[in-house]
This record gives C-alpha cells, sequence and structure tokens, in this order.
C-alpha cells in the first residue's frame, strides 16, 4: 500500500518539477528572441492580442484540466499538458492502450500504460514535426494541398482516429454509448459550432448521466 | 534578414525538442520500471509503445501541416515549437490570427518586424502558458477526489460495478463528442459532417471490428496492438479511395454549410 502511495506521489512530485521547468522553456522562446534582436513587444498591440488569444486558450486551458486530468493519470497528465495536442492524439492513444491492455485507469497498472503511451506518442509527434520541418518542409504541404490526392486523408483524420477509438468501447458498451452519442448529435443540430474541446464537456455529463440511469434501471450490471 | 527562421530560433526549437523527448523518456522509464514491478509483462509495454507510436503518426503529420500552414507569416520555427509544447492543432491557427489581428495583418502577410514577430511570439506563449500554471496546483486534488470515486473499480475488490460502468462512460463520453460531430457538427475552417466524415468514420469502425474479430478467431495475439492503426490508416485510404472515385457532388455533398452571407443552410458542399 506504501509503496503504491510512493510512486503516484513522486509522479506528482516530478510532475511539478517538469511543469514548473517547461514554464521557463516555453518563456525562453519569446525572450532569447527578443534579446538577440532588441525586439521588445510593443505593450498595447501585445495586451490587445493577448486579450483575444487569452479567452480561447484559458478557457479551455480550464475546462481541459478538469475533464482529462482524471483520465490521463498522473505521469500521464503531466507529460500531456507540456507536449499538447490532447485530444486529437494523448487521449485516444492514452485511451487505446487501456483498453487494450484489459487495465482500468483508476488502476495502478492503467496509470502506468497511459503514461508509456503518452510518452511514445509525445516522442513519436516530436520527432514527427522535427523531421518534417528540417527534411521535408515545403514537400508536405504539397502532400497536404486541397489539390493532392491524398489530402482526404489528411481531412478526415479525426473521424477516421475516433471511430477505429470508438468501435472497439462501443461493442463493448453499446448500452452506454447511445445516449452521449444522440445528446452530441442533437446539441450539434442546435448549436452547429461548438468545439470539440466544449462538447466533450457535456458528452461526459450525458454519459455518466445516462450510465448512471441505466445502472439504477438494472440494465446494465 | 531572416529573424523568423534564424539560427537563433533553431536553437531554440532544438532546445524545446530535446526538453520534451527528455521528459517523455523520464516519465517513460519510471512508469516502466514500476508497471515490472506490478507484474505488467515488458512485452506488453513493448507492444504499448509501438502500438502507440504508430497510432500517432497520421496525427503527427496533420500536425505537421498545421505547422507548414503558419510558416508564410510566422517562418517554421515559432509554429514549430509551438505545436511541440502545449499548441494545439485545433487552437494554434486561431490563436496566430487573433494576435496578427492585432496588428492589423494577417497570415498571409509574409513582411513582419522583428518587433511585430516578437509581439505575436509573446502573446501566443503567455495565450498558451495557462494549463501549467494551473497544473500543479490542481492536478493532485483532481487525483484524489476522482481517486475517491472511483475506488471501488481496483482490481479484486467487491462493489467495483458501478466504478468500472462510470469510468467507462466518462470514456465514451469524449469520443461521443468527436463522433457527433462528425456525424452532425458544422466547421467553418475543416469539413463539416456529411457524406465523407460519416464514411471515413463508418470505415474506421468496420475496420475495427474485422480486424477484432479476425484476432479472436485466429488468435493472433501479435496483431491485436496494431488493429487501432491498421484501422485508422485503412479508413483515411477509403477517404482517398472516395475521393478519386465516387463524384465530387457526393463526396462534397455537407449535411449543412454556410451559405456566402454567413448564414447557416441546410445543404452544400464542403
Amino acid at each position: 500500500m506504501k509503496k503504491e502511495r510512493t510512486y503516484i506521489d513522486s509522479m506528482h512530485f516530478w510532475g511539478k518539477i517538469w511543469s514548473v521547468t517547461a514554464l521557463c522553456v516555453l518563456f525562453c522562446v519569446p525572450l532569447v528572441f527578443s534579446l538577440r534582436y532588441n525586439a521588445f513587444p510593443d505593450l498595447q498591440i501585445f495586451m490587445k492580442a493577448a486579450l483575444k488569444i487569452i479567452p480561447i486558450y484559458w478557457g479551455t486551458a480550464i475546462v481541459e484540466v478538469i475533464t482529462y486530468t482524471p483520465m490521463l493519470g498522473a505521469g500521464g497528465t503531466y507529460l500531456s499538458f507540456v507536449t499538447g495536442n490532447i485530444t486529437n492524439l494523448k487521449l485516444p492513444c492514452a485511451l487505446s492502450a487501456l483498453d487494450r491492455s484489459g487495465y482500468k485507469a483508476s488502476s495502478e497498472e492503467g496509470e502506468v500504460i497511459s503514461t508509456v503511451a503518452i510518452a511514445s506518442s509525445a516522442i513519436t509527434t516530436t520527432l514527427v514535426i522535427a523531421v518534417g520541418v528540417l527534411a521535408f518542409g515545403p514537400s508536405i504541404l504539397k502532400i497536404t494541398d486541397p489539390q493532392s490526392p491524398l489530402a482526404p486523408a489528411f481531412n478526415y483524420v479525426i473521424p477516421a482516429l475516433f471511430g477505429a477509438l470508438g468501435a472497439s468501447y462501443f461493442t463493448k458498451h453499446w448500452k452506454l454509448s447511445v445516449f452521449p452519442i444522440l445528446a452530441g448529435v442533437i446539441v450539434y443540430i442546435f448549436v452547429p459550432g461548438l468545439e470539440a474541446g466544449t462538447m466533450i464537456f457535456v458528452t461526459i455529463i450525458a454519459s455518466v448521466c445516462g450510465a448512471l440511469a441505466l445502472y439504477k434501471l438494472k440494465i446494465v450490471k | 534578414m531572416d529573424f523568423k527562421n534564424s539560427g537563433v530560433m533553431y536553437a531554440l526549437a532544438a532546445a524545446v525538442v530535446i526538453f520534451v523527448v527528455v521528459q517523455s523518456l523520464f516519465f517513460m522509464v519510471k512508469a516502466w520500471k514500476r508497471g515490472l514491478k506490478l507484474g505488467i509483462e515488458s512485452s506488453t509495454l513493448r507492444q504499448t509503445v509501438i502500438s502507440s507510436a504508430l497510432f500517432s503518426l497520421a496525427p503527427a503529420i496533420s500536425i505537421l501541416a498545421t505547422v507548414l500552414a503558419l510558416a508564410s507569416a510566422l517562418g517554421y520555427v515559432l509554429p514549430w515549437i509551438r505545436l511541440s509544447v502545449i499548441g494545439n492543432l485545433a487552437y494554434e491557427t486561431v490563436a496566430a490570427e487573433a494576435a496578427l489581428e492585432a496588428l492589423s495583418t494577417s497570415l498571409s502577410d509574409t513582411q513582419l518586424t522583428a518587433r511585430e514577430f516578437s509581439t505575436v511570439a509573446w502573446a501566443m506563449t503567455v495565450g498558451s502558458c495557462f494549463p501549467l500554471v494551473l497544473l500543479p496546483f490542481l492536478c493532485k486534488k483532481i487525483h484524489k477526489t476522482m481517486n475517491r470515486v472511483l475506488s471501488s473499480g481496483k482490481s479484486g475488490e467487491k462493489n467495483s460495478a458501478l466504478g468500472d460502468i462510470l469510468a467507462a462512460a466518462a470514456f465514451i463520453g469524449i469520443m461521443a463528442a468527436f463522433i457527433s460531430r462528425s456525424i452532425m457538427g458544422v466547421q467553418k475552417d475543416g469539413p463539416s459532417a456529411g457524406f465523407m466524415t460519416v464514411a471515413v468514420l463508418l470505415s474506421a469502425m468496420v475496420f475495427t471490428v474485422a480486424l477484432d474479430l479476425l484476432c479472436k478467431k485466429k488468435n493472433l495475439k501479435k496483431l491485436e496492438p496494431f488493429v487501432l492503426p491498421i484501422a485508422m490508416f485503412g479508413a483515411m485510404g477509403i477517404a482517398v479511395l472516395l475521393w478519386q472515385t465516387v463524384p465530387s457532388e457526393i463526396t462534397g455533398f455537407v449535411w449543412r454549410s454556410y451559405n456566402e452571407n454567413g448564414e447557416l443552410v441546410w445543404g452544400g458542399s464542403r
């Protein structure tokens, strides 16, 4: 019991240190640029830009931290938020690895699997972007250009990714799946432009409430 | 002077890449060691690494495309850095546009001055840093609360049924958001729901179910970790095939779209 606590606690300890270090690295980028080129921002324009950006990012940040933290495990959470692209990459990756391994997210084994999956995904993504920019920069744009025959493949990554991931969950838990999808579709009929990040909040609440109702009605056990 | 793609910027990008890789390796090694102690087989851990890497390839290329799309105004390096740390495919373009708008310019502007560029870089950094400020305070608290709620979900304990159901329901809730968007959502800067989104969604589902069945029937344990990446690439292949073979009036058809006045109407093409 003590050991278990030690591992999770050490994840939180190191996670905090890495988060603060990441903040420093993040701010080094504009700082070093400004110092090197003696080009500090115009405060008035900076405020105007920041006021446009902050509502986009900070609101999403609060929703994302509250929604994703319980699902990603301690190590996975710190790692995911530093490397970003959580909804479209890290979270599906962790969910898929957990599903395949058969461990529960709330167990320590699940924590280990999701951390390993997210770390692997983060390294892959970082290297793909680095190699892509350095070696294939302009030719990648040719592949994803709307005129390219391969463009549709990249336009529809999200339905391909969540279709594949969803199928393995839905076949196991189809009774739990009908209500949240239906709720999502109905909300989209009335609020068609809703970002998926916000919609996640709606569908998780719908899904959990639906599951509770089905459990109480003894439809799922 | 090309300050956007200068040696300093590349050095900063290299530092960011090394930081992200080292951090990921650090957590992976810690988790791996703990996993072995908990009795997880190293083959399971290895398969997790390989299937997660494969699973990440296609989305990573989409992220790379976003980096390159931002390159004309911001150079290659700043978008590269932004999408390697915290960055998000969906918000980064919006954030860059908003910052450039404040400068009364746009993403197609290739003539930013160093001061304008610095303003954009600072604004994007301040905007994106917030999760890292929140996490050290909130992460442990959220986990403790959730574990209390789901503690009944641990293996071997009784009364775990509800905990398991709620955990599964939360995961399904996440996927339902994206799936319902592919069925009925409308996007201004991406593909709205229509023939193609539903066709790709269904293809991915059919591939996954078929491959799962194949694994079970033929007892192909080694194929199991690759089912999802294969299904995803298969569905992307179907997207290309449909686009090439089916008339564009059908492939381009979306349930709803914005007309030239910016009003939402039923029907239309992407």
